[in-house]
């Protein structure tokens, strides 16, 4: 009699357990989400030029932690050259999103000299992968967003890449200065710089001991 | 006159004072305290995203192999060759939920190769579009085939690596409106013959949401 009733006394709390722990694990979730709208460079690109991209905005949607990562891959319709995954790189580390976490993460694109002009358009995938999960079959989610920028036919101008705004400024101040100096010259004008020594006697003072 | 008409003078004089007191200290709606009135307001959503339930899944009954070999399938180990393992039933069991939520847009749908738990060469994907080199087009030796399958819909020609639209999603291919779920169910047909003696795979599937095309 008193094993049956240490049997029943284990046997609920076991089955409670197991209960709780299968709901909670039935009701798990795994989630992702990203912004509506494009990543998008806000001027034209250059061959050869790198650029940081606007951040891109990611949410676990999930109930459980997740790991996100970002690959581009071309999954939208329309004109625009695709964008090679290797000018896009997260310059950030990897991103553990916590449930209902978000983030922004970094993005930069790196534009080779070789690059095609015009215009370019492809997605950014998020993927989100549930940490530590151990089943025969993984469940992963993604999310995607456009990216789109310009590539210029023409090359980056040199001439403003190479001088900083400040040295234009010593340089037009070279300038006018140099054009006071030789008009001076030119008409003639001479300017006098006089220092009055405070020691000096004053001419009055001399004339009337001698 | 009489002390009654003056009675009378008096209560009418006292009414008059009482209404005028009550309206001039009634309070002026507009002049006084202002009034306000809230309007609610929605915006479109800036956020897509998925959301698939349970997290995790597992495969069960598993049938076919060969046993002549000692590799016929048990219940819940694959065997070989080309056995078939599933995660819910296309007769009404569909253990896995998909929802999506932002602006109109599409569902889509990968999966990965197979890894062994013990490391190694791994199983190749393949489908209609990546050709199947076992009899009868069914995986060849370190090939698998992956299918979902929804309620009333079984047309999965096989998941490849690439995000494909999930057309098990809804009733227009796969194109998805806020709030939109589905259930559905995987089926796995493994390889003919492994060159990996691994026991143990792991596969991922991945649903995903993306701009309309």
């Amino acid at each position: 009699m008193r094993g049956r009733w240490l049997r029943l006394s284990l046997a609920v709390p076991v089955a409670l357990v197991t209960l709780a722990v299968f709901a909670q694990s039935s009701a798990a979730s795994v989630g992702v989400g990203v912004q509506v709208g494009p990543v998008r460079l806000g001027t034209v690109a250059h061959r050869g030029e790198s650029y940081s991209l606007p951040r891109l905005y990611v949410v676990n949607t999930g109930t459980e932690a997740e790991a996100v990562s970002v690959r581009v891959e071309r999954l939208s319709h329309g004109p625009g050259l695709v964008v090679p995954p290797s000018w896009i790189s997260g310059t950030g580390p990897a991103v553990q999103l916590a449930p209902g976490g978000s983030a922004r993460i970094p993005l930069e694109l790196a534009v080779p000299e070789h690059a095609h002009p015009g215009g370019y358009l492809s997605d950014i995938i998020v993927t989100g992968s549930p940490a530590g999960a151990a089943s025969t079959a993984h469940i992963g989610v993604a999310a995607a967003t456009k990216l789109e920028f310009s590539v210029s036919s023409a090359p980056a101008q040199a001439s403003t890449a190479l001088i900083s705004p400040w040295m234009w400024w010593v340089l037009i101040g070279l300038l006018v200065a140099a054009v006071t100096i030789l008009g001076a010259r030119r008409f003639g004008l001479r300017i006098r710089i006089e220092r009055e020594s405070p020691h000096r006697p004053a001419a009055g003072q001399g004339d009337s001991r001698g | 006159m009489a002390a009654r008409n003056w009675w009378i003078i008096f209560i009418v004089v006292l009414g008059l004072i009482l209404v005028f007191l009550l309206f001039t200290n009634r309070p002026a709606p507009a002049a006084s305290n202002g009034a306000s009135i809230a309007i609610s307001l929605k915006t479109v959503p800036t956020i897509r995203s998925i959301t698939v339930s349970p997290s995790t899944a597992s495969f069960s009954n598993c049938t076919g192999g060969d046993s002549s070999l000692d590799t016929a399938s048990t219940s819940t180990e694959l065997g070989y060759p080309n056995g078939h393992c599933w995660d819910g039933d296309p007769s009404g069991s569909f253990p896995i939920k998909i929802k999506y939520k932002g602006p109109p847009g599409q569902v889509f749908v990968s999966s990965s190769n197979a890894v062994p738990g013990s490391g190694g060469s791994q199983w190749s994907l393949c489908s209609s579009a990546n050709a199947c080199s076992g009899p009868h087009d069914l995986p060849g030796t370190d090939q698998y085939m992956v299918k979902n399958f929804g309620a009333g819909r079984n047309s999965s020609t096989g998941l490849t690596g690439s995000p494909t639209c999930d057309h098990e999603f809804g009733q227009q291919g796969c194109s998805a409106t806020s709030g939109q779920s589905q259930t559905e169910g995987v089926e796995l047909i493994g390889p003919q013959d492994s060159g990996n003696t691994s026991t143990s795979w792991t596969v991922t599937i991945t649903w995903g949401a993306a701009p309309a095309p």
